[in-house]
């Protein structure tokens, strides 16, 4: 059995978010060749517009690099940027399991945070070999060797050795990647076994179809040979295969140990699975990489073109960003207010944001959104267990013995100074306070157990304004819990509007529906004849407004000159009603669902 | 039936709501500007020649305050030029500030027989505050002038300060010193008037303030014997302004001078709304058109009700088939019953509710594409 090319190091780079990770990415690749310093744009990896914008890392993002070391040896270095935030842990476990190594980047003013902590348990799980790097160095404020010691005592690490570095002014770099070539194990695999390739990332290319990003664990796959994944029996033949460098640059083939991409002419979208292996089709391995686990939503929201007649392309669109994002999940959804559209799953509320405006630039559609709802257990009169995330699918209330709503278990790290503000939050949000844990005499970690649906309305602002920025927060699902919750509905005109419908807990209904009615009457415009606006309970109204009718719509003169204009304005007119959806004989504009999904705050 | 419209764009000063075509400082150019709009009417005569005309309307600015013998002139050219009715209804625009005894006595010579009054409002200070050259004992005094005559008064509502009471009093007014038409309108703030200013500094009524004059207005008329044939138009005796009228029927017409517009054989023009241009095209023997459209069958269609619905007698069914071909409440009935609480449905007409013409724009467009 021969081995891989022994100089080749997989490895990715796991930190909190803003600890620098794209930055140091940036440096590795200066620092290799493999851009130079004129070419350098910021956060080089981090190639989509709303990446840049926001400053974080959302797709994971593969590059490859030439390294001569100090040994005097050439070695292959394959990155793969990752992104921090927490909901998109989904996308961290599948860059790591293409990975032998990991670097952790620990900022060394702000020391060991919740995310580093759960990158730190995703990379031992995946077996990988982690390095510390402190980094931000150059800072007034680091103190690298408090930040070395909370590496030790948090994570159980040695960071005797970690590089110091500033990856904004370039220092220390050389040791990373001294580092990266003498502590990351070069990868094992039988390069003349049969094939296997887990494909860890896709998406569409508009004229070379699925492009597949693997990670070659056995055999070789090379321009020519006959290819199928595991999970499907279709065979594809491979017309392109190639590493990143930043860009594609295709090769000859691919090699056990290489990460790279194929591209294999697979028109559907629905062909190709991430997670899944991709085999040789004339040698066919007898048994698949291990997968991903399948990911569970956490936060649900409808999703409807503000067009009607822009379903399909909708569709299109969402079936697009899944090849890209598997975490997303969607369903085809039917709502009387808005029409044909998508019920969407999402890890968390970042990631629904991100989704919903990837769908608006990338395809230029624009949508609307309904508000974020989880999953509630629904434990029926006759015994039966339903999950309902879509406050319309929610059974009669007669039918309902009880509910049950999803728990979070909360770590809430702070300066001790905001824990007031912090426990009134969390009391307000319905919380139970587990323990408060003093890490050091300037960060207090504060547990507390949270209904979700109180996380995903404002929570996080919430958080961050109370604690001028400081706090940061984590949440992992902890299980469901018996809860009094209710369907609140909206009628407009004495009819259920299904899109505004939602669940809330019984005790924050009546403001809520307060709110909401309020709301609604700036937002929607006068009509012909007043249109009651309420909120109801089962049956019950528990608040009212009143649009009232409009009283003043009219041209006063229209003579020979004004008859062009009159005719122009009207069809302004008639353009904005284009915009609107009915409910009943009530017209309110789109972006009103919208509008009120935003300002649906306390 | 055909119309004559002529642009008179002098006036003595601009009032604070003005955005039309008018000059308050060029009364010096209105000898060769009326030679102009000689020089065009004698352009357009071949090519009207099958036309009978039965109105003329003479509006501004302020037909009034150039000298009456242009305006002679211009009766005298019109004749010439077209097949004007000898029973035509021929009306002047008249601010009462710029009139006499001799001026009235010489319009009506040459056969001027309806005049239109600019009263505005009965109240002195919100004349005053609207930049009008003339105070209510001006208009009593024209009044007196035109005792007999057909004549109507402008009255405006929704104007800063303005009550329910005033808007009363100002109809009452015009009532009592022989008005026979009445045109009620909302004022309406036009980017780049001085009334804008207040209406961005929220100094002028609101529209539910607005609406409220108006039903006001409306019902003070009727106790007056004045019936609503249009949104803004009143009459007593039958006296309504055929020349508009002919509008909302989607007739035809023909302007002349300056911001001018016609609609002749369903293509809309309009002339410059620049005088100069305007000298200059006349003067080297071209129209001085700047805007012309076709109006095609569907945008005929359109018009047709979006004009008829402006009136009290709606759209009639049986000329809506003749003129395009298929029944109205075949082709419309889903917007027939979605606004059935707010149209009257005759044997042979639809119309608007009279609760609902102030509110029109909003029934209206729901029969547009």
């Amino acid at each position: 059995m021969s081995k891989p090319n022994r100089n080749i190091r997989n490895f990715c780079i796991i930190a909190h978010i803003d600890h620098g990770k794209s930055t140091l990415a940036d440096r590795l690749m200066e620092q290799t060749g493999q851009v130079s310093s004129r070419d350098m744009e910021n956060q080089l990896l981090d190639s989509m517009d709303i990446e840049r914008e926001r400053g974080i890392t959302i797709k994971l993002t593969p590059v490859r690099m030439f390294y001569t070391a100090k040994d005097g040896q050439e070695y292959v270095l394959n990155l793969i940027d990752t992104p921090g935030h927490v909901d998109f842990t989904y996308e961290v476990s599948r860059s790591l399991a293409a990975c032998e190594g990991a670097i952790l980047i620990v900022d060394a003013s702000q020391g060991v945070e919740a995310q580093t902590l759960a990158n730190v348990y995703l990379a031992l799980e995946n077996n990988l070999e982690i390095i510390p790097v402190i980094n931000k160095i150059d800072l007034p404020s680091a103190r690298p060797d408090e930040a070395k010691q909370e590496i030790e005592d948090v994570i159980g690490l040695d960071a005797s050795q970690a590089p110091l570095v500033s990856a904004k002014e370039g220092i220390g770099i050389q040791d990373v990647l001294e580092a990266v070539v003498h502590n990351f194990p070069a990868p094992d695999g039988d390069p003349d076994a049969p094939l296997k390739a887990l494909i860890f990332d896709s998406y569409y290319d508009n004229y070379k179809g699925v492009i597949l990003f693997v990670r070659v664990k056995d055999g070789k796959v090379c321009v020519g040979d006959k290819i199928k994944t595991f999970r499907s029996e279709k065979v594809y033949d491979v017309v392109e295969a190639g590493v990143f460098s930043p860009g594609l640059v295709p090769k000859d083939g691919l090699y056990a140990g290489e990460v790279g991409y194929i591209a294999a002419s697979i028109k559907s979208i629905l062909d190709v699975a991430v997670g899944d292996t991709v085999i040789n089709a004339d040698q066919p391995a007898d048994e698949p990489l291990p997968g991903y686990k399948k990911v569970q939503s956490v936060v649900f929201c409808g999703i409807y073109p503000l067009d009607g007649s822009r379903f399909n392309d909708l569709k299109e669109a969402i079936m697009k960003l899944q090849l890209n994002d598997a975490s997303l999940i969607f369903e085809p959804d039917n709502s009387v207010a808005l029409g044909f559209g998508f019920r969407c799953g999402f890890l968390g509320l970042l990631h629904m944001e991100i989704i919903q405006e990837r769908i608006e630039r990338e395809f230029g559609l624009e949508i609307i959104t309904t508000a974020p709802s989880v999953s509630y257990k629904v434990v029926k009169t006759d015994g039966e267990i339903l999950y309902v995330d879509n406050p319309s699918h929610l059974p009669p209330q007669s039918e309902i013995e009880h509910m049950e709503e999803p728990i979070v278990k909360a770590d809430i790290y702070s300066p001790p100074d905001y824990l007031g503000q912090i426990m009134d939050l969390c009391r307000e949000k319905r919380g139970t306070f587990l323990q408060m844990t003093y890490l050091d005499k300037s960060r207090v970690q504060l547990e507390y157990d949270l209904p979700l649906n109180e996380i995903i309305f404002d929570f996080f602002d919430g958080i961050k304004s109370r604690t001028r920025g400081y706090a940061s927060f984590d949440y992992e699902l902890k299980g469901y819990e018996k809860s009094k919750l209710v369907k609140l509905d909206i009628l407009l005109n004495g009819e259920v509007c299904d899109a505004l419908s939602m669940i809330v807990h019984e005790d924050s209904a009546y403001n809520r529906g307060r709110l909401l009615c309020e709301n609604l009457k700036e937002a929607i415009p006068r009509q012909l004849f007043e249109v009651p606006v309420q909120a109801a309970i089962g049956g019950k109204i528990i608040a009212r407004e009143t649009v009232k009718a409009v009283r003043k719509d009219v041209l006063a003169k229209c003579y020979g000159g004004d008859i062009t204009r009159k005719k122009k304005l009207l069809e302004k007119q008639k353009e904005g009603k284009k915009r609107m959806r009915s409910i009943g004989s009530v017209e309110v504009p789109s972006e009103v669902f919208m509008q009120i999904l935003k300002t649906n705050k306390d | 039936m055909a119309g004559i419209y002529v642009h008179i764009p002098f006036c003595k000063s601009k009032c604070s709501y003005c955005d039309f075509t008018s000059y308050p400082d060029k009364l010096c150019y209105a000898e060769g500007y009326m030679a102009c709009v000689y020089r065009e009417m004698a352009k357009r005569s071949k090519e009207l020649k099958s036309y009978k005309f039965d109105t003329l309307y003479i509006g501004g600015g302020t037909p009034s305050v150039i000298d009456e013998k242009y305006i002679a002139m211009l009766i005298a050219s019109a004749k010439k030029n077209f097949n004007l009715a000898p029973d035509a209804e021929i009306t002047i625009e008249m601010n009462p500030g710029t009139v006499s005894e001799s001026k009235i006595r010489a319009y009506k010579k040459c056969g001027i027989n309806r005049f239109s009054v600019g009263l505005q409002t009965a109240v002195d200070s919100q004349l005053s505050d609207l930049g009008r050259v003339h105070d209510l004992k001006d208009f009593i005094g024209c009044a007196k002038l035109l005792k007999g005559e057909n004549f109507s008064a402008d009255v405006m509502i929704g104007l800063k300060n303005q009550t329910v009471g005033d808007i009363e009093k100002t109809i009452q007014t015009a009532s009592d010193n022989g008005a026979l038409h009445i045109s009620m309108y909302a004022l309406t703030p036009e980017d780049g008037t001085p009334v804008y200013t207040d209406y961005l500094n929220g100094e002028l009524p609101d529209g539910d303030e607005v609406a409220q004059m108006y039903g006001a207005g409306v019902e003070k008329l009727a106790s007056l014997g004045f019936e609503r044939y249009e949104v803004s138009n009143f009459c007593k005796d039958g006296k309504k302004s055929r020349h508009n009228l002919n509008y909302w029927r989607r007739g035809e017409y023909i302007g002349f001078g300056v911001s001018a517009s016609s609609c002749i054989n369903n293509v809309r023009f309009t002339n410059t709304f620049d005088l100069d241009e305007y000298f200059k095209c006349i003067l080297s023997d071209c129209f001085a058109v700047i805007d012309s459209e076709e109006i095609d069958r569907e945008g005929q269609e359109e018009e047709y009700i979006m004009l008829r619905l402006r009136t009290s007698d709606g759209i009639d069914l049986n000329e809506f088939k003749k003129l395009f071909g298929c029944e109205f409440t075949e082709k419309y009935s889903v917007q027939i019953n979605k606004l059935k609480d707010s149209l009257d449905r005759g044997s042979d007409s639809i119309k608007i509710k009279d609760e609902f013409l102030f509110v029109q724009n909003s029934i209206i467009v729901e029969f547009f594409n």
